[in-house]
């Protein structure tokens, strides 16, 4: 009898709606003002049926969604490490711009520096399979580095230009003296040029290069610039340098080996 | 009331309705109909499948033969009609349809039928003018015009409420 009841209220309920939809339509078949509202109202409904199907589906779809966007991040990553390792070597390749005829180079990465001591050190991520060999210059685009010491299979120790065992031979200016640049234990960027002769003039803000008396390192690479001078025992000039490389931003360096060292070496001995 | 005078009755309520709608229009702001009280006072025998029939019948007549907006009527009393039953319910009680009877102003009193009647207008009215409307008018026009046709239908409304829910109609 209850069930019979409910049909029956769900029959009227069917013939209400059904005779409020043949009323809409009269009355938007017959008003221009009332088709519009109804069809904006028809809209808006269609509108929030769709947006909330959309919804639901959305829902039940997230787990899929999750999986592709976990497998888009993976893919991401690989790509991202990928551009990673292409700038790193387009930044070594970067550095055969330092080329020198006569010298080999290979470029490497700093992968250890020690800079708070008197007796600094290097260590980079290339060794003797790399091409590297001991007594080898290390320089940058903005002078001088260190000197190659020791040499492993994949990685060479180094002895860092700001190191009081170390000098480097270098002269003022394109045509001036030549001496000896040491660090001068103080300042990351400070050197000391030593025994230039007295007749060899110069000024203040003159270039320092390095001179290629030295089996080590090629002529012409651009040091730093000197700054205050002074007479040491009467006979030579030790002027101060402010070098233009920054050790606290060092990375990428050449390691630059000279051909003809053990040929000019075996003379000396 | 007889049955056979009731409808009869109903028919002339109707033609009353034909004229009001055509002739007395006095102002936007009242709308006046007595159709949701002739809904009202519809038997309570007459169950609501034939009384949506009967009051889309009657509206859409209205609508037919005066001026506006057709199927504005029909609209508007078929959920009268409809909720007929619930209100009879809500405001007479359970007894009335226990017994078979149909309510009267002598038997049910002035104020359960007035508010009755207040209840199924405003139902009528709040679905026509919010058609008539289509969303195009302020509600404070809407809102005045709901009010003052609410107070002039409900008088209006008691000539008809008191020819058809007369102690005779059992």
């Amino acid at each position: 009898m209850k069930q019979q009841r409910l049909l029956f209220r769900l029959f009227n309920f069917a013939v209400f709606i059904f005779l409020e939809i043949a009323a809409l339509q009269m009355v938007t078949h017959n008003a221009a003002l009332q088709r519009v509202w109804v069809a904006r109202g028809a809209h808006l409904f269609m509108g929030k049926v769709w947006g909330a199907s959309q919804s639901i589906q959305s829902y039940f779809s997230l787990s899929g969604a999750n999986r592709e966007l976990s497998e888009e991040n993976f893919r991401l990553l690989q790509e991202l490490e990928q551009a990673r390792e292409r700038l790193r070597n387009a930044r070594l390749d970067s550095l055969d711009t330092l080329y020198r005829p006569g010298f080999s180079m290979v470029a490497a990465e700093v992968v250890k520096v020690s800079r708070n001591k008197q007796h600094n050190y290097l260590i980079l991520n290339r060794g003797y399979e790399d091409g590297i060999q001991e007594k080898s210059g290390i320089i940058t685009p903005n002078g001088v580095v260190g000197i190659v010491d020791a040499v492993s299979e994949h990685h060479a120790f180094a002895f860092s230009f700001q190191n009081s065992d170390i000098s480097i031979s270098a002269r003022l200016g394109s045509e001036g003296g030549s001496g000896l640049l040491v660090w001068d234990g103080i300042r990351s960027n400070g050197a000391i040029l030593k025994e230039i002769p007295l007749q060899f003039r110069f000024q203040k803000g003159d270039t320092v290069y390095t001179s290629g008396h030295s089996l080590l390192f090629p002529p012409d690479i651009p040091l730093g610039i000197a700054g205050d001078a002074k007479v040491v025992n009467g006979a030579t000039n030790e002027i101060a340098v402010r070098l233009f490389q920054d050790f606290s931003a060092l990375r990428y360096v050449s390691v630059v080996h000279n051909n003809a060292f053990d040929e000019i070496e075996g003379f000396e001995q | 009331m007889r049955n056979k005078t009731f409808w009869i009755a109903y028919l002339l309520l109707l033609v009353a309705q034909l004229i009001i709608s055509n002739f007395f229009r006095v102002t936007p702001y009242i709308m006046l109909s007595i159709l949701p009280v002739m809904v009202l006072c519809i038997p309570t025998r007459v169950n609501t499948l034939w009384t949506m029939l009967i009051a889309f019948a009657t509206g859409s007549t209205v609508d037919l033969l005066s001026e506006g907006v057709l199927g504005l009527n029909a609209l508007a009393l078929v959920p009268v009609a409809f909720l007929r039953n619930a209100v009879i319910h809500l405001i007479f009680g359970e007894e009335l349809f226990a017994r078979k009877e149909d309510f009267t102003l002598r038997s049910s009193g002035f104020a359960q039928v007035g508010l009755a009647l207040l209840l199924v207008q405003a139902l009528f009215l709040a679905i026509y003018i919010w058609a008539d409307g289509a969303g195009t008018r302020p509600l404070p026009f809407n809102l005045y015009r709901f009010l003052a046709s609410l107070g002039a239908g409900v008088l209006v409304s008691l000539i008809p409420l008191n020819v058809l829910a007369s102690e005779s109609r059992q």
